[in-house]
Formats: C-alpha cells, structure tokens, sequence
C-alpha cells in the first residue's frame, strides 16, 4: 500500500521538475513548483498512516507545507505581475535581461 | 520506539526566551501599521530608524541572555522551548549575534544608499526596511531548530522575505517610463526576482521530499530522535535513506549558493537592490549552513560513530566534494567576470565552499573545534562581504549614466576620487583573497588546518590553489582603483554608507590581528555536548 502512494508521489515531482525545467510560460513554471510541493504532502500523509512508525506529525507537517506553500505561491505570481507589467510577456525564455 | 507527542502550550517563560525572536516579529507588526497610518510626506528612513532599533534590542537580548546564563554558571544547559521544537543554547545564540549584526549593519547602510543618488533609492521604502525583520528571524529561527517542521518553516520564512525584498525597484525605472515611454523599464529586479521564487522554490521542493523520506522511515520529525533511530533504519531502508539525504543536501546546497547549485546567484544579485545582494550573500548562506551544519551532527553524527557505517561518512565526504567543488567553479568562472555585483556573487560561491567545509570536516581524532572554525569565518566573511557591498553601492550612487549597473571599470581611479574608501576596499580584498592582517586570511587559516588535522589534504591543495588563483580576480580591482586616474569628481559617500565601511574594516583588521579574541570566546561559551547535540 505505502510503495504505491510513494511511487505515485515521486512521479508527481518528476514531472513538476520537468515541468519547472522546460516549460517556457512562467505561469505553468509556478504551477509546477506547486506540483513538486504537493507530492511531498502526499508522502508525508501516506507515511503518517502507513510508515515505519506511524504517528499525527505527518500530517500536521502536511498541513505546515500547505500553509508556507500557499505563501510561496502568492509571492511568486505577485512577482510574474511585475515582471508582465516590466516586460509584457510570461515567455520564461525572454526573462534574459540579466545574462547581457 | 513510538513516542507520543504532546501539545505544549507556549508559556511566559517560553516567550522570554524566544524574545529576540519576538522583538522582530512584534517590531514587523508594528511598522507595518505605523507605514499605513504614517502621511505619505514622512520620510520613510524613520522605519528605517525604528527597524534598526529593533535589530540592536534583539542583539541586547541575545547577548544578556548569553551572559545570564554564564553568570548562573548554566553553560552546558541548553533548553528545548515547545517540546524541544526550539532549542535556546550556545551554539544558536552565537550565531543569531553573527546574524543580527550583519543585518543591523545592513540596514544602516541602507539608510545612508537610499539618500545617494537615483540609482539607490527603492520605491516601497517602508516595505523594504520592515521586510528585513522577518528575514532575520527567519534565519534565527534557522539557527536553532530542534524539528525539521521548525527548520522548514525558519527557511521559508527568510526565504519568502527575501523574494519580496529581491523584488523592490529602484525609482530610476519609473523617472525613466516617465522621461521615454518607448523606452522599456528595467525590468531586472521583477526578473530577478522571478528567478529567486523558482529556484527557491524547487530547493524547497528538495529539501522538503527528502525530509519527508526521513520522517516516514524514522518516524519522527525532531532531530535528536531521528538520531537515534537512524541507525535501524538504516539496516532495513539503506538506499531510501540516501535518497533522503541526497535531496536535502542538493536543497540546502541551492540556498547555500554552492557550486553545483549556484546558477541562480549571479543572476539574482546583479538584479537586486545591493543591500539586499549583501543580506542574501551573508545572511542566508550562513543561516543555511548553521542549520545544516546542527542537521548533520544531530541526525547523522550518531550513526558514523558505530562500527561499519558508511551512510555518515559518505554524506560528509559528498559535503566536502561540494565544497571543493563551488571553491574551483566560483573562483574559476570569477576570473572572467567584469561585473562588480556578479563577481561577489560567484566570490561568494567560493567562500560558500570554506562555510561548508567545516561542516564535511566531522570529528576525526584530533579535530574537534569545526563549529568554531565555522563561526570565525562567517565573522570574517560577514565583514569583508558587507564592506565590500557597501563600497560598490557608494561607487555605483556616484555614477551618472542611468544604467545602474557596476562594472570592475567603474572602481577606474577610486583612489584618485575617494582615498578613504579606496583604502576600505584594499581591506576587503585583502581579506577576500586571503592575505595577512585580515580576517579572511586567518578564517581561511583556520578552515585549512581543520582539513589538515583530519587528513583532508586533497582539500587542503584545492583550498591553496583557488586562494592562488582568486589573487588575480581580487587585484583586478586593485589595479582599476590604483593604477589608472580618471577625471570624475570626487565621490560623494554618505555618511552611514561611511560608518559601515569603516566598522566593517575595523572589525576585519581587528580579526587579522587578534583573532585568539573572538575564538576564545566562542570555545569558552560553546560546548559540543551541551550545545550542538540534541539527545533524546
């Protein structure tokens, strides 16, 4: 039961590692970080139920990452609307301004 | 082994022990009323004031809190605050003094860059002086976790700061939308900032997987118990725990800047208002490598004493592979780099090598003092870093053309236009490159011999080598500031931007001079037994 749901969450970070990788839109960036995130919640849920030592703290750590998750997300679309504004464009590829 | 976990309420006596913690936190809170309710004609520097204020009675309160327990001859006694989620000992609040420094003497020099020129001055003013609370107690929070759920929400809390503050920009962008509307606003630190969201964010998706390996297989989540239950996880779960351990360090190498992880920093730095390059040079490479540096020794120290381990030893020697790692490619890709803000920023992936080296160094025979070889180079690093910085952002608010940013020509004649802070910066380089009466020089020494005394001499040779060759990287400058004369006017340097190159000088030569001053003290206050590990 545990190897399925740990299987099933480090196939949801690989392709929101992927995803944070290759994707050009910078919205679908973000949305994958939110993806990596969310596969660790669902390791820390299934082992609080199914681990070695089973006990609450998975869980009330699922539900910190949730919360710092939620933060980090603001923060990060808060910034693509300054960069949008600066630029006009959520191409990740055209952010280039820095490399000269 | 199951143990059940109770709620702890937090007390009084609780919060008077966090309160270096709290007076930031409370001081955030209120300057963030006071910026609403303040008249827009107010000068902004007053938070700037008050958050310096607050900074200094965090710093009194670590420091009477340090003394009240010498006095009351309690100095191995460490406490654990919220069922030992929070550790209140030596060894955290030594390096919240590091921490708390960096950040005041950070904050004064911003008040002094925001009054020069056009090229300092941030729009959100108030934003950016009360940004700076929470970041450090962030980092504070970092330093003395007991829980990784304390260490996760430390970091984020620093990290999710130092995004906005990343992001802040310079009026300059917008006199110049207002002068051409053709022309494009810079959009460099929004773009900056992008970056540091995304690579910050997939470190915490690192750090974050790997932490929630080590609590399924361990059970736990508070360091000292992971400890001592990692030894029989180890016997059923080998490969899950070095995937575990992989992912963390991978993570904790991202916010470090260490080399294979440090393609964000050049980017984020140049596109950062400078004082907050500063804070993310000092503040969070040293936050990161003090809460790795209590992670390792409490949650794998244990294991690589028994007989036969490998998992902690192969950890320590992937730390010092790393380390060896980020001083070749941060001195090696600085030679060619003739941006002032980007060659800091891959010197400080070099020096990132030297912060985590101690680290890698684990306690063979003789070698037993790497948590002081860790202090006194975060001491010398914070001085001659923040120096530095502060120096670039005078250069840079000197300059006319709108473009902001610094190359290594524009230091062209410093000691023709500015004698005083031409011969600041000669400290700084000195004490970057590593020679004689600096601080660098023996924060190097020490690290060196530390590697030495644990038979790491391949390490030692890379340390002797990249020193040699980040010479000509450093007298680069050197020559720009001596060599050549140009014609500009003098530079004008305000007076607090003064004061904290000054301060940052002094206390530099004072650690190349007397350096015994500093490590004594910290031995004589710090205990391994007492402070660092946490049993259970």
């Amino acid at each position: 039961m545990l190897a399925s749901y740990l299987t099933m969450a480090a196939i949801l970070f690989c392709i929101g590692l992927y995803g944070a990788f290759v994707k050009r839109n910078a919205v679908v960036v973000l949305l994958s970080i939110e993806l990596m995130l969310n596969s660790v919640n669902l390791n820390l849920v299934a082992f609080s139920k199914y681990g070695a030592v089973p006990s609450l703290t998975g869980q009330v750590f699922a539900l910190f990452t949730i919360a710092v998750a939620a933060a980090e997300a603001a923060v990060g679309v808060a910034v693509l609307i300054a960069l949008f504004r600066a630029r006009g464009t959520v191409k990740a590829d055209e952010f280039d301004e820095l490399r000269r | 082994m199951a143990y059940e976990r109770t709620l702890q309420a937090m007390t009084w006596a609780d919060a008077g022990h966090m309160a270096p913690e709290l007076i930031l936190i409370a001081m955030m809170a209120v300057l963030i009323m006071l910026d609403l309710l303040l008249p827009r004609r107010v000068d902004r520097s007053l938070i700037g004031w008050l958050s310096l204020a607050s900074l200094l009675g965090s710093f009194v309160s670590v420091v009477w809190r340090i003394q009240h327990q010498a006095d009351q001859s309690l100095a191995s006694e460490a406490l654990g605050l919220l069922n030992d989620n929070y550790r209140i000992d030596d060894f955290g609040a030594m390096f919240k003094l590091l921490l708390l420094t960096a950040a005041a003497l950070i904050v004064l020099w911003s008040l002094g860059a925001m009054k020069q020129g056009s090229s300092g001055q941030l729009v959100h003013q108030g934003e950016y002086y009360y940004l700076m609370l929470p970041a450090t107690a962030g980092a504070m929070l970092m330093t003395s976790t007991g829980d990784l759920i304390t260490l996760y929400t430390g970091l984020e809390l620093l990290s999710i700061s130092t995004y906005v503050l990343v992001g802040l920009r310079a009026r300059r962008a917008l006199t110049a939308q207002a002068a051409s509307s053709e022309e494009k606003v810079s959009a460099k630190p929004a773009e900056a900032a992008f970056k540091y969201v995304v690579t910050g964010g997939i470190s915490s998706a690192f750090i974050l997987f790997g932490m929630s390996y080590l609590y399924g297989l361990t059970g736990s989540t508070h360091v000292g118990e992971i400890g001592s239950s990692l030894p029989q996880a180890v016997e059923s779960f080998r490969g899950l725990i070095y995937l575990a351990f992989f992912f963390m360090a991978a993570g904790f190498g991202i916010k470090i800047a260490a080399a294979p992880f440090h393609a964000w920093a050049p980017d984020v730095y140049e596109g950062a208002p400078t004082p907050v390059s500063a804070f993310l040079a000092v503040v969070s490479k040293t936050a990161a490598a003090v809460a790795l540096f209590r992670l390792f020794y409490n949650v794998v120290f244990p294991e690589s004493l028994s007989n036969g381990s490998t998992i902690g030893h192969d950890l320590f020697r992937a730390v010092l592979a790393v380390a060896a790692c980020a001083m070749i490619v941060g001195t090696l890709s600085a030679l060619r780099q003739h941006n002032m803000k980007r060659l800091l920023a891959l010197s400080g992936v070099a020096n990132a090598g030297y912060l985590i080296a101690p680290i890698g160094l684990s306690f063979y025979g003789v070698h037993s003092n790497n948590a002081a070889e860790l202090f006194f180079y975060a001491a010398a690093y914070l001085c001659m870093n923040i120096g530095a910085f502060a120096v670039l952002s005078i250069v840079a608010g000197s300059r006319r053309d709108a473009d902001g940013s610094v190359q290594l020509r524009s230091f062209e004649g410093l000691y023709h236009r500015a004698p005083w802070t031409a011969g600041a910066m000669i400290i700084f380089v000195l004490s970057l490159a590593g020679l004689p009466i600096s601080g660098g020089f023996f924060g190097k020494l020490f690290v060196m011999m530390g590697a030495a005394s644990s038979h790491a001499y391949w390490l030692v040779a890379i340390m002797a080598g990249t020193s040699v060759i980040s010479y000509y990287v450093y007298f680069g400058i050197v020559r720009q500031m001596f060599m050549r004369s140009s014609g500009d006017e003098p530079v004008h340097v305000p007076a607090a931007s003064g004061i904290v190159v000054w301060l940052c000088a002094a206390a530099t030569l004072v650690l190349g001079v007397y350096p015994n001053g500093l490590l004594h003290w910290f031995e004589h206050v710090f205990s391994v037994v007492g402070d660092l590990l946490i049993l259970r």
